[in-house]
């Protein structure tokens, strides 16, 4: 299989960066995306050159560090699903493929298609946890968590933090991954002690690191790897609202 | 010489007998003591998040872009815990029993059942820090059943139990960041340790976005830095998990204990290509409603569907009537593999098994079995296009979870002192195999329970010693060898890539260091490995250069060690003359072709020292006081 | 940004709502020419001189105005938060493309609110332009306005067609307002969904007509 790779390459955060083509052949259908551009790495590497830096880690769609646009979609042309899920089968022989960065401020370019996420990381900080020292802990089943309860803070826990949403979000929002994150905690009997709290540093943090606000477009539903519904982002709104007017 | 510090007492009270004698620390004095925890997984965050609680100040590296990345994010099935919430006879004793069998009887009593003590409260903690386990409608937790046992012990949140629980660990981590008591460096890779008079000091790390080498001094330093079965290359591991950190240690004087104990999963995809850089795996809790069997004519070309009842060989219920298809891994790795070899293979490769879910779905229902085991059936599409529900999974052995690692004592201490290691880098808890479920437990109680009311001990000592400086002559030195190695690499510029290398590599362990194992193939093994490392440091070509962020030399580096530490493994599995869970040499099998077990002989854990490029074997006796080893049997 | 965002959710419920009340005035307009002038007029007079309306004018005036203002306001951050967008971008794929231009939707309708303005209550309220006749019972003649008005077949089009881009905006804007003021009922917004298409649709086509019906008259 061969097919063309149009990727964006950025020496450093600072340099402007631009688009590179690169024909790559000898791949075949049964190959992941993130194989294919290994291969071309191997050929990069075989004419002296640098080779394309992008992430992944685990490759099987838990870890989410991976994460490139791939022809104008987040993780490439399907929905839910992580780029290290992405196989070459999804293309056609002799196509050219587009592979960009995630584009958003809160997200800078690092190198090539790698980007800096921290500022996920930074939202968690702010509340994301549940203050409980080590060794405090009742027995577990002393905590009552009926299973529809527990199911839904199951659904929204399992965002992988990969930025996909913020990523295809025009507004670059981060909506998603920070109504996720109180959703699981707030909707959990051991959250309630800090929900108000919680809701209302993590979504200021969400402010401050320069994520724009969620106009539901829904795209990144879409998205998602895990395809964690935007109702988390109207129930984050009310657990905002019911914390600033309430208490 | 090997002292493994098990305290007095009788099994059920050492663990406080040890907490009752060992050194405390006023608060006061905590907040001058400095601990690096190199990784942030469940051992790593677990273990920094506790120690900034208790009051010292922590620094944790990881050479993930976050913490929330490390492996442990990838464990699916869940973890156990002697609760006995199913009333089905569980109890601690029951737990011990089962790990030490399960790891067949090479690990020391004294740990495991400090592991199966420390697994209850181990469960409250994570329902205490938010974990959605999976719950019954009147609200309580729900367990299931998992291979090499005959209760159901198992806590699970989905197919994503670990996530689920790194999730929480990293939050904890992220909250004493908050409180400034942790600093964390994300993309930071230690590449050397720091041993100053005979006790860790400190390591060398390489920024990965600046490629700046930078130092960083502490009282004592904890590696939490995961399995090395990328050493196979194919794997289930993440594509960075790699055994630097401990090879460095070892390299600096900690001894490397049962490293060819390496467990092969039964159930991961199987290989489809050359190109494949990973092997996913599938949850071996599938094993709990999946029936495995392969056709019974050789080379069945039919579809799995068109083959009926009477050809198919359910080989595992066939063998092990009594635990059939939830036959530990070895066991079960090992019975797939006698098919696979014998010709009964299938997928185009003729390099699986299959896995099937007919009867399940027709005795549950389709929606039973897609509530417990939906996201997995998904993650099969997502990566195959094929649908399970329709037609059985194929599945394979793959390489996975390494029960080798750094020798430690009862405290977690190597042999190296103020260096500890935890989670799955150790050796410790699993003997020679591991059970399900059994390594998110061990990487939290490590992390979580043990080593901060162990570290205690030996920093009490510490702060009556002056802190270390990163200007030491030894700093100066381990620096200057990192950047004299970096440079080397780079400046081979030969005509091969590093995954060329790490193919060749992964091929000759695959063979011969695998699942099964034999002299002839282990010596061929060690000198084929000799003629990689010389390869490699006469033809790698490594691209581009070390003051910047390069994924080349990155993977430069992590190969580098793996070649020496896939020389170990050959080496101690060459040494070690005996079938014992997951290491099986041919020579010593029944008639029947089960391992056959030496504990006259063999009743040690191997301990290697490095000697400038040789090893030197230690050998740490096991004593069974409490239980006698018996032949494991699963029939 | 949540606050602003809400009161872009309010006033944007609040102009929905009065949408419904000018539509069904509106409505007059469809009937027999004597009976509509005069029922027509003095709806109109009524509406003038309650003190009650008079504040609800100010209200929507007020309104219109946030809710334009602090869209601007929001914009101008989102762009920043997307400071360089994609070489390839197949949104079309992921999301509707309604819901991605409600900034320009917007600023269509504005621009339809600017000359509905002028066509109206410029030349109504403050006397600007061409003179109004008082009807045979001495109500300003509202009716002979609008009916003078879109017996021009460009401002029949241009107010027509507007309404295409006013009704992809309230389908989109009726269930993101709610959602955006905390509405998560799952089967609620279901139900939501589709009460916006129907709402969307009915002003569409009811303003759409109207002009064309008048025209024909």
């Amino acid at each position: 299989m061969k097919v063309t790779f149009k990727i964006w390459r950025q020496e450093n955060a600072k340099s402007k960066g631009n688009f590179q083509s690169y024909e790559v052949d000898g791949l075949t259908e049964d190959m992941s995306f993130l194989e294919a551009l290994d291969h071309l790495n191997e050929i990069l590497v075989g004419q002296n050159q640098k080779t394309i830096a992008y992430e992944y880690d685990c490759r099987e769609g838990i870890c989410g560090q991976c994460g490139v646009f791939i022809n104008g979609r987040a993780h490439g042309p399907h929905d839910h699903m992580t780029t290290c899920q992405l196989h070459m089968r999804s293309f056609k022989e002799g196509e050219t493929i587009m592979v960009e960065p995630w584009r958003a401020t809160a997200f800078p370019i690092i190198k090539d298609l790698v980007v800096d996420r921290s500022a996920f990381d930074a939202i968690i900080e702010q509340g994301a946890y549940i203050s409980a020292k080590t060794g405090t802990a009742p027995e577990a089943n002393a905590i009552l968590v009926g299973k529809e309860v527990a199911d839904k803070a199951m659904d929204a826990a399992a965002c992988i933090g990969c930025g996909a949403c913020v990523a295809t979000c025009k507004n670059s929002s981060a909506s998603l991954f920070t109504s996720a994150k109180i959703n699981h905690l707030n909707s959990l009997p051991q959250g309630e002690q800090e929900a108000s709290k919680r809701v209302l540093e993590m979504t200021r943090q969400m402010e401050l690191e320069g994520f724009g606000s969620c106009t539901f477009t829904g795209a990144c539903e879409v998205e998602c790897p895990e395809g964690i519904s935007i109702i988390n982002i109207a129930e984050m709104n009310a657990r905002r609202a019911k914390a600033k007017w309430i208490g | 010489m090997l002292h493994s510090k098990i305290p007095e007492g009788s099994l059920e009270k050492k663990w406080r007998n040890y907490q009752l004698k060992s050194q405390l620390i006023n608060p006061a004095n905590k907040k001058k003591l400095n601990v690096i925890v190199v990784g942030s997984g469940l051992a790593g965050a677990g273990a920094a998040s506790t120690l900034a609680e208790l009051g010292y100040d922590v620094k944790c590296f990881c050479y993930q872009d976050s913490a929330r990345r490390a492996h442990s994010v990838a464990a699916q099935g869940g973890i156990n815990a002697a609760k006995n919430y199913q009333h089905d006879g569980d109890s601690v004793w029951r737990m011990f029993y089962d790990t030490l069998k399960g790891g067949d009887f090479r690990s020391r009593e004294a740990n495991v059942y400090r592991l199966a003590e420390l697994s209850a409260p181990l469960i409250d903690h994570y329902v205490q820090q938010g974990v959605p386990f999976a719950r019954e409608y009147g609200g309580v937790l729900v367990n299931r059943s998992f291979g090499g046992v005959q209760v159901q012990r198992t806590f699970y949140a989905r197919g994503q139990t670990g996530q689920q629980l790194l999730l929480a660990a990293y939050s904890q981590l992220y909250k004493m960041k908050r409180a400034k008591k942790v600093e964390m460096f994300p993309r930071h890779e230690m590449l050397d340790l720091v041993v100053i008079n005979g006790k860790a000091k400190g390591i060398i790390v390489r920024d990965l976005v600046t490629g700046q080498l930078k130092r960083f001094a502490a009282d004592a330093v904890v590696l939490a830095t995961g399995g090395y079965s990328r050493v196979f290359r194919l794997s289930t591991l993440a594509i960075g998990c790699n055994g630097s950190a401990i090879w460095k240690a070892h390299r600096r004087g900690a001894y490397f204990a049962a490293p060819s104990f390496t467990q092969i999963h039964p159930t991961a995809l199987p290989q489809t290509s050359e190109a494949q850089s990973k092997l996913t795996l599938m949850s071996e809790s599938l094993r709990n409603d999946g029936r495995i069997w392969v056709p019974k004519n050789k080379g069945d070309d039919r579809k799995a569907n068109n083959i009926p009842e009477e050809e198919r060989d359910y080989y595992l219920e066939r063998r092990y009537p009594s635990f059939g298809n939830l036959a530990p891994r070895d066991i079960a790795s090992r019975a797939a593999k006698e098919r696979i070899d014998e010709g009964y293979g299938v997928g185009r490769l003729k390099n699986a098994v299959y896995l099937d879910f007919k009867h399940a779905i027709e005795r549950f229902g389709i929606e039973i079995i897609k509530d417990r085991y939906g996201n997995l059936f998904k993650m099969y599409k997502k990566i195959t296009g094929v649908d399970a529900y329709k037609e059985p999974m194929q599945i394979s052995p793959a390489a996975h979870f390494s029960m080798g690692g750094l020798w430690v004592d009862y405290e977690l201490m190597t042999t190296i002192p103020g260096l500890y290691a935890i989670g799955e880098c150790n050796f410790s808890d699993h003997g020679a195999n591991r059970l399900g479920a059994n390594s998110l437990l061990q990487a939290s109680i490590d992390g979580y329970f043990v080593l901060p009311n162990t570290i205690n001990n030996y920093l009490a000592d510490a702060l009556r010693e002056d802190h270390p400086s990163t200007e030491h002559p030894e700093f100066e030195k381990a620096e200057h060898e990192v950047s004299e190695h970096i440079n080397t690499l780079l400046s081979v510029k030969g005509n091969k890539t590093v995954d060329h290398f790490h193919r060749e590599l992964g091929k000759v362990m695959w063979q011969e260091c695998a699942m099964s194992r034999n002299k002839k193939g282990l010596i061929k093994a060690v000198s084929k490995i000799k003629e990689i490392k010389d390869a490699f440091w006469a033809e790698v070509n490594v691209t581009g250069g070390h003051q910047e962020m390069n994924t080349e030399l990155e993977k430069a580096l992590r190969l580098a060690d793996f070649i020496e530490l896939g020389l170990l493994m050959c080496t101690d599995a060459l040494e070690r003359e005996e079938s014992c869970g997951a290491h099986f040499r041919e020579e010593y099998q029944t008639a029947e072709g089960e391992a056959l077990r030496n504990d006259e002989k063999c009743s040690y854990v191997s301990a290697w020292e490095y000697q400038q490029g040789k090893f030197k074997l230690h050998k740490e006796t096991l004593e069974f006081e409490n239980v006698k080893p018996t032949v494991r049997s699963y029939k | 940004m949540y606050f602003k965002k809400s009161i872009i959710a309010l006033t944007g419920l609040f102009l929905c709502v009065f949408l419904i009340v000018h539509l069904s005035a509106n409505s007059i307009l469809v009937l027999p020419e004597d009976v509509a002038r005069d029922m027509y007029n003095s709806y109109s007079t009524t509406l003038r001189e309650s003190p009650l309306i008079k504040i609800v004018a100010y209200v929507l005036y007020l309104s219109i105005i946030l809710h334009a203002i602090y869209a601007l306001l929001i914009t101008i951050n989102n762009r920043k938060a997307k400071s360089k967008g994609y070489t390839m971008n197949r949104f079309k794929e992921n999301s509707s493309w309604t819901s991605q231009n409600m900034g320009l939707l917007g600023i269509t309708i504005l621009i339809f609110i600017v000359v509905h303005l002028a066509n109206f209550w410029a030349r109504i309220k403050l006397g600007m332009g061409e003179g109004v006749d008082l009807d045979s019972k001495g109500h300003v003649d509202v009716y002979e306005v609008t009916y003078s008005l879109f017996q021009n077949g460009y401002y029949v089009i241009f107010y027509s067609l507007l309404m295409i881009p006013l009704g992809l905006h309230l389908h989109h804007g009726l269930k993101s307002a709610f959602m955006t003021l905390g509405f998560y009922h799952k089967k609620g917004l279901k139900i939501l969904a589709k009460v916006s298409l129907v709402y969307a649709a009915i002003m569409t086509v009811g303003f759409g007509i109207i002009p064309i019906i008048v025209f024909f008259k």
